[in-house]
């Protein structure tokens, strides 16, 4: 790895936002390939971030303060990039369900997803089920819902249902997270995916767009 | 003549949130309720409450139930097992349906004001700060100072002002706060720090009059309908529609 991408990577990784900024014009000044700014520096970067989360070494400050950082990056290089190098996974519409306000956890879930080179639909909050119907007609491939209370989870199924009468159940796949929802959950109200925290969310996308 | 042989012996868990209520209700009760406070802040960790509370239960002998002054809360209280005796709940998503007496009050109130802060005498008498990492801001200008004072020495003035925007943005999704009067006490002091909290958010505060009926019925033994009563060896869980617990 070049060594102005690699400090993009630690840059990342401490959250030095204003640093990894200046690094990536340097690094773009130097004429290093802009793919593999992305993917050495940038998503690698976030993986490492996840899975410091993962084992408890990392919590919810430090990983938005890293995708802070990585974010301040990608806007400077996204214009570098060319059509054929993004190769992205997929394209996600992420929203909390209708009736849930809360969406740190949400956010947190589409910075990772974007930190690996998902493209994001991010529908805010209050999002009624015909909004997720909306997005999928608009050619997502995977509709992530969130949740903070067990008084608005129900929502998630109602949405799943909406989904079903559209007729376009099987033209996406659907993925559920939030402090009250579980796999079980998940699972009876006939969800592809369980996300248990914004990292492994990551896990669960990449699967359910190469299953 | 009382006859005693009429009443219960009731070991009544609770939140400390409803403390005030309960020991009301309990003092009024024909039963002999003895109650056990637990932190408010266990509500962060659902995981933990459901720990604490299903601890207290394997451990309670003497009683012929264990009544519990909570709701779902968070699913903190699903897959309790009540063991020898039965365990009865409210079917509540939390406490503030206990605070206002029915579920249909709180359905109502939830539909049409979703983004409503809710604040009772214990809850704000007993606020420890606990709010959580993901309610910044929900806590008193001294407690907000110091978690913005150890992400600046943590990760730098930019980076602390990045994360007390993002992790009290919270706070503009929320459009009003409502003070529920229990009719218990003298509540005057935290109905006026309800405001003052209001007021630094931009919310309005409007007042309720609560409604103590279930909390009442909880531990007087009325526990039809809007009660979960749990028998041995069986367990809670949510069901996801209006009777929100079996």
């Amino acid at each position: 790895m070049h060594p102005t991408i690699n400090e993009i990577y630690e840059g990342i990784i401490n959250g030095q936002n204003a640093f990894v900024q200046q690094k990536v014009k340097d690094a773009l000044a130097a004429g290093l390939p802009p793919a593999d700014i992305l993917n050495q520096g940038m998503i690698a970067a976030m993986a490492e971030v996840g899975k410091r989360f993962e084992e408890g070494e990392y919590y919810v400050p430090e990983m938005l303060i890293a995708a802070r950082a990585m974010q301040g990056g990608m806007a400077l290089l996204k214009p570098h990039l060319k059509q054929g190098e993004i190769k992205s996974p997929g394209k996600v519409a992420i929203g909390t369900v209708k009736g849930d306000l809360h969406d740190i956890g949400k956010n947190l879930v589409a910075m990772m997803l974007e930190g690996a080179g998902f493209e994001i639909m991010d529908l805010g909050t209050d999002v009624t089920p015909q909004k997720f119907v909306e997005a999928v007609r608009a050619g997502v491939n995977i509709i992530a819902m969130s949740a903070l209370l067990t008084t608005t989870m129900t929502n998630m199924k109602v949405t799943v249902t909406a989904l079903e009468e559209a007729g376009l159940r099987g033209q996406v796949k659907i993925m559920i997270g939030g402090a009250p929802v579980t796999e079980a959950y998940a699972k009876q109200i006939g969800a592809d995916g369980y996300g248990v925290d914004a990292s492994r969310a990551v896990g669960v996308a990449k699967a359910l767009v190469t299953a | 003549m009382v006859d005693w042989q009429m009443s219960m012996y009731l070991k009544c868990l609770t939140c400390e949130v409803l403390a005030r209520p309960v020991y009301l209700c309990a003092a009024y009760s024909p039963n002999i309720v003895d109650v056990e406070l637990y932190p408010r802040g266990l509500h962060n960790d659902p995981s933990d409450l459901c720990t604490r509370l299903q601890e207290q239960i394997d451990n309670t002998e003497g009683y012929e139930a264990v009544v519990l002054a909570y709701g779902l809360c968070g699913q903190g209280t699903a897959g309790l097992m009540a063991r020898n005796i039965p365990l009865v709940i409210p079917r509540a998503h939390d406490c503030i349906t206990l605070f206002l007496g029915s579920r249909q009050r709180y359905l109502d109130q939830f539909t049409n004001h979703p983004g409503t802060y809710w604040y009772t005498q214990d809850y704000v008498e007993r606020d420890d700060g606990s709010g959580g990492v993901l309610s910044v801001g929900s806590g008193s200008d001294l407690e907000v100072q110091t978690v913005y004072n150890d992400y600046v020495l943590k990760y730098g003035k930019d980076n602390a002002d990045y994360l007390m925007e993002v992790m009290g943005a919270w706070q503009s999704h929320y459009r009003r706060a409502v003070f529920i009067d229990m009719g218990i006490g003298e509540g005057k002091l935290a109905e006026s720090e309800a405001q003052a909290k209001a007021t630094r958010r931009g919310w309005t505060l409007e007042r309720m009059v609560g409604d103590r009926n279930l909390i009442r019925r909880l531990v007087d033994g009325d526990w039809e309908n809007d009660f979960l009563v749990v028998q041995p060896g069986q367990q809670v869980k949510m069901t996801y529609d209006d009777e929100i617990i079996a």
